[in-house]
């Protein structure tokens, strides 16, 4: 028993360090976000002062408000997660279930589209997007977007498809229903967790994305994470201001992660884990 | 001597220290607008200002208070020629990518864009902008006598021409000046450093971690434009060539002893953290009390000054970067700078220079500095005039002791234009090199190991 309780207490100890080490920067942000910049700087820090909600005000109603670009991320984020899970799931199906010609080539086509640094390809798509009048657009960046959006989500979802036992399949036929009955009634309801998963990865991809949106967009479409590198000025880091957007950014996400919260330890113990599993 | 009065008590209740750095409240915005939109200082200048009505031009800048002053004052230049300005904020690093993705790919996207002087070697040889000595020198697009385009910083318009050619005009710059505390060295009886030996023993004895000073510190930050920012003027200082027989060399005798100053006095006098500071985070510290001296861009002067963070006001000087080895002073020598993109229509180019031309005009640039409306004024303008006109010398030594002096006998004097390497190659180069310098000052790298290291890594990057 004793033993046991050691044991325990070591474990509970070595967790309790590493939860220190990523809550953190979260918390440390969230303070900073409440401070004045003067507390921000002060040395020791500060961990008793007068709250204030001034960096908030600034940064959602003051002169260099973000709330365009919240709105601006949230459309390119629920765009491209409806439209890469329409495409996904379907595609996924049918890579899992189906016998083609060619199936195998766009299984690989599908992942080596995974495999190109990014970087390599922004001129292209800067090419591709200017050729089409489409640079600083929403429909320009969620296209961009579902060209790593959409191979990921096939991807996972097609281990998931593969889960699924063939005979609860044909048990539907048998009963009358049509292949696309049966995906929907049948098939999606087994893979929920998955698709779940997936929803929040994709979402979660798309609104933290960089590298392409500070390329592709401009003045009329600019996402959160670009704003937000604007408070990094040449002259100054406006750390309070800074801290704020960090954790307003944070906000949809943490939100996502606990709604689907339930799914997601479903969806990932069943794809990861317990590997071929039935349910 | 009477205009170097300091006058730090009216300035400060001006606000005119660096607040509201990103953007401006739009009351403030609006009233800018309003100011001054007297155009006749403009439409003396013997040119039709008009010529290219209609068109929109986009412009890329990076957030800071001195573009915000002049997007501030934008609309006086629409009503002026009937040219739209479309500004464009971007962060620096991402500037000079989307900038050289929109001129290699020939999109013409930004008609012009706040310019990295170091990339106008990549630019001229790839002809991705205009040479604009043409334009300069035409009649129908620039009236001379009203330009006045000598009056513009000598060492500023030389760092934005190549051979000889003129490929941007000066908007708004800096130079690297000692930054330090009186009070602290007037309680040693010290004096600001005149050489480097000296600077090294007077952050020395202003040491104390344990009262939480620290001696100087310099940035730290792998970059180009953050260690690679500080390195070459000490380089330059111990008497180092960027070319020993036409071959881009950064090792050697002088580099190693330049970079073994660096490490040192980093090491001895500098917060550990220091090795992964940038600027911004110096003069924090510095505004802080933390720190006795610096060695900076002399527009840190306004966030040191910024009377909402710091508590060291009143207690700050400048004086010039102390003399190397070889006898030399070498300061930064860094502008933004417009260039025009060399894929426009050539009556979008001709609105461009216009636009260029009203930007670098002596009368823009005292409308969003000393003259500006709003809270923040710019310490960056490029007219000599301007750094002699009374009214802006009162304003500027509200910064300290010796600013004014500091900061023009440091682009007078010590500028060199080879204070860094002016080679196409230069981005990757920067970061070769800025590795390094990081690599050394964290101790994972000797210094010569570090810097044969970067020569062996440069050298292809000279032959490709």
């Amino acid at each position: 028993m004793t033993l046991k309780r050691v044991r325990l207490f070591v474990v509970m100890a070595i967790a309790a360090i590493f939860l220190l080490a990523w809550v953190f920067p979260i918390i440390w942000s969230l303070l900073n976000s409440l401070k004045t910049d003067q507390d921000v700087l002060a040395y020791p820090p500060k961990l008793m002062f007068s709250p204030t909600l001034e960096a908030y005000r600034d940064v959602l109603f003051g002169s260099a408000a973000i709330l365009p670009n919240l709105i601006s991320s949230f459309i390119i984020s629920i765009g491209t997660t409806i439209i890469t899970m329409l495409m996904a799931v379907p595609a996924a199906y049918a890579l899992a279930r189906l016998r083609f010609r060619g199936k195998r080539f766009a299984g690989f086509y599908v992942l080596a589209t995974q495999m190109l640094p990014p970087v390599g390809i922004i001129i292209p798509y800067f090419l591709i997007l200017r050729r089409i009048g489409w640079i600083d657009t929403y429909q320009g960046i969620i296209l961009i977007y579902l060209s790593f959006s959409l191979p990921f989500a096939i991807w996972l979802l097609v281990s998931y498809f593969e889960d699924i036992p063939f005979e609860m399949e044909e048990a539907a036929y048998l009963d009358g229903a049509t292949r696309l009955r049966t995906l929907w009634r049948v098939i999606i309801p087994q893979v929920r967790g998955g698709i779940a998963v997936t929803i929040v990865f994709v979402f979660l991809n798309a609104w933290n994305e960089f590298l392409f949106a500070v390329v592709l967009s401009g003045n009329t479409v600019r996402p959160v994470t670009v704003a937000m590198f604007n408070f990094v000025s040449v002259e100054q880091t406006l750390w309070a201001k800074l801290a704020a957007v960090s954790v307003l950014a944070m906000l949809p996400v943490v939100v996502l992660g606990i709604v689907a919260q339930k799914n997601i330890v479903k969806g990932l113990t069943v794809g990861a884990v317990k590997g071929g599993g039935r349910r | 001597m009477s205009l170097f009065k300091p006058t730090r008590r009216a300035f400060l209740k001006a606000g005119t220290a660096a607040t509201a750095l990103v953007g401006l409240a739009p009351a403030v915005l609006r009233q800018a607008a309003a100011q001054e939109a007297d155009l006749s200082p403009y439409k003396s200048a013997k040119i039709d200002w008009q010529q290219t009505s209609g068109e929109t031009i986009t412009v890329a800048v990076i957030p800071a208070s001195y573009f915000d002053n002049l997007i501030a004052i934008a609309p006086q230049f629409k009503t002026l020629t009937g040219i739209d300005v479309r500004f464009e904020k971007i962060p620096p690093a991402q500037i000079r990518q989307k900038s050289v993705i929109d001129l290699t790919s020939k999109t013409g996207i930004y008609a012009t864009h706040a310019a990295d002087p170091m990339y106008y070697s990549l630019y001229a040889a790839n002809k991705w902008v205009e040479p604009l000595d043409s334009y300069v020198s035409n009649k129908s697009l620039t009236d001379a006598d009203w330009f006045k385009f000598d009056d513009i910083i000598p060492a500023w318009r030389n760092a934005d021409s190549i051979d000889g050619k003129l490929y941007g005009v000066p908007y708004d710059g800096e130079v690297t000046i000692q930054v330090y505390r009186k009070d602290l060295y007037d309680a040693k009886g010290l004096k600001p450093a005149d050489d480097l030996a000296t600077f090294v023993s007077n952050a020395a004895a202003l040491n104390t971690p344990n009262d939480r000073v620290w001696g100087t510190a310099l940035r730290g930050v792998a970059g180009a434009g953050q260690n690679m920012y500080i390195y070459p003027s000490i380089f330059r200082e111990f008497g180092g060539q960027w070319f020993k027989g036409g071959k881009l060399t950064v090792n050697g005798p002088e580099a190693e002893a330049a970079l073994a100053w660096y490490v040192e006095l980093m090491h001895k006098s500098a917060p550990t953290a220091a090795a992964n500071w940038n600027w911004p985070d110096i003069a924090d510290a510095f505004s802080q009390g933390t720190l006795a001296s610096y060695i900076d861009a002399h527009s840190s002067a306004s966030v040191v000054n910024n009377p909402e963070k710091s508590k060291v006001i009143g207690k700050v000087a400048y004086a010039r970067w102390p003399k190397g080895p070889s006898g030399k002073r070498v300061t930064s020598i860094w502008n933004w700078g417009f260039p025009i993109n060399a894929a426009l229509p050539e009556k979008k180019k001709k609105a461009t220079w216009l636009f260029i031309q009203w930007a670098a005009s002596a009368e823009t640039q005292a409308r969003t500095a000393h003259r500006f409306a709003g809270p923040t004024k710019r310490s960056g303008v490029n007219r000599t005039s301007i750094w002699r006109d009374p009214d802006y010398v009162k304003l500027m030594n509200g910064f300290g002791h010796n600013f004014v002096e500091a900061t023009m006998e440091s682009l007078q004097s010590d500028t060199d234009v080879d204070w860094r390497p002016r080679v196409p190659q230069w981005p990757a180069i920067g970061d070769t090199m800025a590795t390094a310098i990081q690599s050394a000052l964290s101790g994972q790298a000797t210094v010569k190991a570090a810097l044969d290291d970067a020569q062996r890594r440069v050298e292809p990057m000279m032959r490709g």
